[in-house]
């Protein structure tokens, strides 16, 4: 297969030093330190963007997983199952998000849930988005929460891409956990 | 009214020496020789990695626009690269340069098109490490000793600055004592000779040569190269055959405010006293 370099552990940039200190960051840090200017901004807005925040962890983690599943982002689909477990959903709720198309009546069983994933069906699917979809969400989110979550799937959105062209592995570590979650 | 001086962070930081004056370019990393102990593993078959001329200058006047106060150009064999006499003479007008060089293709040809650099603030810095052929070129090339003690005087006569530069892991007395002796008769003054070690990068790490040195070892005077800026000009050297990017500051090089910056970034966020003893330069 043919691979983008990430950057070897003893090759690591100056500027990218940081975020190896507490050994390998993963391959999106070891992609992004092939350009340090470029990782030294990137990396607390992704931060800032996909860590829990005024919004909770389960609610972002929905926002990822579903979001990668409409890419048909594998690396970020299968990453971030594994947080989305850890964040309280569970493997029927994480096997739902990640099969684009309607979820089982009744499982998330919470209107704000329900509405974020109509929300991000429409964002992360492409195209317009319709004034109803707008006042649906507005139902169950308040306007600064509707910015984050939006900013979430474009994050995203923005990371299922790269990670897809430059083919990042997925961690053993990940790909054992969904095994015993009966998720691969 | 009082009129507001911009800020210059790059020209306070050299004015107060808190980072280094010079502006290195890596003009190209192809070279007619091999050496054993080179750091960029250059030799005729490499990737040339060239900067343009175009490039070349747009650092230099950018260079003296921050507030820095020298250029060098270094490779590869710079004088490979046909546009070299003209460029240096033009970077000239806006820095003092120094140019390495390893003195071995100075034709009849090439001496004419150098000479005008006599009237430049240019100097060109040539390796000579021992004041035995054989010795010399055991690590250089055949030939090497002799026509670099053929080009200096022959760069010397047409007034133009020559540095000497000995890289050696060790000299005896006698021998440095010899090769002083040596370079004065070229024409080339003791206040001109520099002595460095061997630093373990590149080929004379696969050679198992010279000293290890980390980061604050190193003179951290900015350095660009087509691959990007880095961390003094002993940082973007290539070990089989792959740029080594651990002392890389980023990858834009133009404009040079960019990597400046970053640069003085590293440098202010460095421990007090963490400087190189290893008189590497
Ligand atoms: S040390 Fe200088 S002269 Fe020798 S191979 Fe390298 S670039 Fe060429």
């Amino acid at each position: 297969m043919t691979t983008i370099e990430r950057v070897e552990l003893d090759q690591v940039p100056l500027l990218a030093r940081p975020y190896f200190a507490d050994g390998d960051p993963g391959p999106i840090v070891r992609a992004l330190a092939q350009v340090p200017e470029l990782l030294t901004v990137a990396l607390p807005f992704i931060g800032a963007a996909l860590a829990p925040s005024a919004i909770g962890f389960r609610a972002k983690e929905i926002v990822i997983v579903r979001t990668s599943a409409l890419a048909g982002c594998r690396f970020c689909v299968e990453t971030h199952a594994v947080v989305a477990l850890d964040a309280g959903l569970s493997p029927a709720h994480v096997a739902a998000l990640r099969t684009p198309g309607p979820v089982p009546d009744g499982l998330f069983g919470d209107p704000a849930e329900e509405a974020l994933l109509g929300w991000v069906d429409v964002v992360g699917g492409g195209g317009p988005v319709s004034d109803e979809e707008r006042a649906a969400i507005l139902r169950h989110w308040d306007h600064h929460e509707i910015v984050e979550l939006t900013t979430v799937v474009g994050a995203t959105l923005m990371l299922n891409r790269f990670a897809t062209a430059l083919a990042l592995p997925t961690s053993p570590d990940a790909l054992e956990r969904l095994e015993k979650e009966g998720l691969r | 009214m009082s009129v507001e001086t911009p800020e210059r962070p790059i020209a306070r930081a050299v004015a107060e020496g808190r980072m280094p004056g010079r502006v290195w370019m890596y003009a190209n990393y192809h070279c007619n020789i091999q050496c054993t102990y080179c750091l960029t593993e250059s030799g005729p078959k490499v990737t040339q990695r060239a900067l343009s001329p175009e490039t070349m200058i747009a650092v230099g006047e950018q260079a003296k626009e921050l507030g820095f106060t020298d250029l060098g150009v270094t490779g590869g064999e710079t004088f490979l690269m046909p546009h070299m006499p003209d460029t240096l003479a033009r970077l000239a007008d806006e820095l003092p340069v120094v140019a390495l060089t390893n003195g071995t293709l100075f034709s009849r040809r090439l001496l004419e098109k150098v000479e005008p650099l006599a009237e430049r603030d240019v100097a060109l810095q040539i390796s000579l490490d021992r004041p035995d052929a054989d010795v010399n070129d055991e690590m250089r090339a055949p030939d090497n000793f002799r026509k670099v003690v053929a080009a200096v005087p022959a760069l010397v006569e047409r007034g133009i600055t020559v540095r000497i530069a000995t890289t050696v892991e060790s000299i005896e007395d006698n021998e440095l004592d010899r090769l002083c002796a040596l370079h004065r008769d070229l024409g080339v003054p003791d206040s001109e000779h520099i002595i460095r070690p061997i630093v373990r990068r590149g080929r004379a790490d696969t050679e198992n040569l010279g000293v290890t040195a980390v980061q604050s070892d190193l003179p951290a005077e900015l350095t660009i190269t087509d691959d990007g800026a880095f961390w003094g000009p002993f940082g973007p050297t290539v070990h089989d055959d792959r740029l080594d990017t651990d002392l890389l500051v980023t990858r834009t090089t133009l404009p040079l405010e960019t990597p400046a910056r970053a640069l003085l970034g590293l440098l202010e966020g460095r421990p007090d006293g963490d400087d190189s003893a290893l008189n590497i330069r």
